[in-house]
């Protein structure tokens, strides 16, 4: 416990310094917490040093879990790539695929004026819109994950 | 758990999905590179590729987690598109004395900032203290360096992230 946080020794007084932390961590011998203890009596610097790093501590230690985006594991637990691949080369997805593309598949064709494709009755069930939703959400995920928490399933994809 | 003892990476998503999530997010400060780091993790689970050794299932992780975000840190850093130099003198400047705003709050979004950084040798040491919550030696030995620089680099970060939200 000699070396000090940027300023080294002082007045050839040694200071705490990462013994400070340990202090905070229960990271010293009983001997070793009554010395340093000791010298907090009579030393301002170490005081003010063990309030800074106490309340770096309590901060980090107060941090929140952070949840995973909706569904992240459930794709990996399946196998799907979360990173994208083109979704109708996925065996097993076309069918959701086309549905998921459908409304971007409509826009463009309607912008290059070609009209939309026949329509076709759809009754997606619900891990089907679930996958449509996800699918849409990597769309504008720069936007989105600037406006919203952290967390909240905005982003898919890279 | 399969027969053997050995998590699977089914047992790992499913029960500690959230925790593992946590750690890639405090080490790498976003949803995308999180979401990557959780998935080599899984990978190497999965293929295993790590040792599992009886214990604290979270400290497994956590290791393998941490060493994998240092690896890919080690990686980038080779490359010429650089990254912030890990000097800290050169990463922030000299604050004033500490003459320290007590139980000042700060939000959880602007520690993850401030998190974001410190050299990540020190993110790492104070993520695995301060987020996991291992001991100093289970650090050292995550992290194949001795308990003191352990304890060196968990008061470096924590006075750096101190100033950094000063």
């Amino acid at each position: 416990m000699s070396t000090s946080f940027g300023r080294g020794r002082f007045a050839g007084r040694s200071h705490l310094g990462d013994a400070l932390s340990a202090l905070l961590d229960g990271e010293l011998s009983p001997g070793q917490q009554e010395t340093a203890r000791a010298h907090l009596v009579g030393c301002q610097e170490c005081t003010d040093e063990l309030s800074a790093v106490g309340q770096a501590r309590s901060w980090l230690r107060g941090l929140p879990q952070v949840d995973p985006p909706f569904g992240f594991y459930e794709r990996i637990l399946l196998d799907r790539p979360v990173v994208a691949a083109p979704l109708g080369v996925r065996p097993g997805l076309r069918r959701r695929a086309g549905i998921a593309a459908l409304a971007a598949a409509a826009a463009a064709v309607t912008v290059l004026g070609v009209g939309s494709p026949a329509a076709q009755p759809v009754n997606p069930s619900m891990p089907q819109l679930v996958e449509a939703h996800a699918t849409s959400a990597s769309v504008g995920a720069d936007l989105l994950s600037k406006l919203a928490p952290a967390g909240v399933p905005v982003s898919f994809s890279r | 758990m399969s027969g053997s003892g050995i998590p699977t990476w089914e047992d790992v998503a499913r029960d500690h999905g959230r925790f593992l999530y946590t750690v890639a997010y405090r080490l790498t400060g976003n949803s995308d590179d999180a979401q990557d780091l959780v998935q080599e993790v899984l990978l190497k689970v999965r293929k295993g590729l790590e040792t599992y050794q009886p214990g604290s299932l979270e400290g497994w992780l956590s290791r393998i987690t941490t060493n994998t975000f240092l690896d890919e840190t080690r990686r980038r850093r080779r490359r010429p598109v650089d990254r912030l130099p890990a000097d800290p003198d050169r990463v922030l400047p000299a604050g004033p004395a500490a003459d320290v705003a007590l139980g000042a709050e700060a939000l959880p979004d602007d520690v993850q900032q401030a998190l974001g950084r410190l050299p990540e040798e020190y993110r790492v040491a104070v993520v695995l203290c301060d987020v996991v919550g291992l001991s100093y030696q289970e650090i050292g030995d995550s992290l194949d360096v001795p308990v003191g620089t352990v304890r060196s680099r968990i008061h470096r970060g924590r006075a750096l992230l101190r100033k950094v939200l000063a």
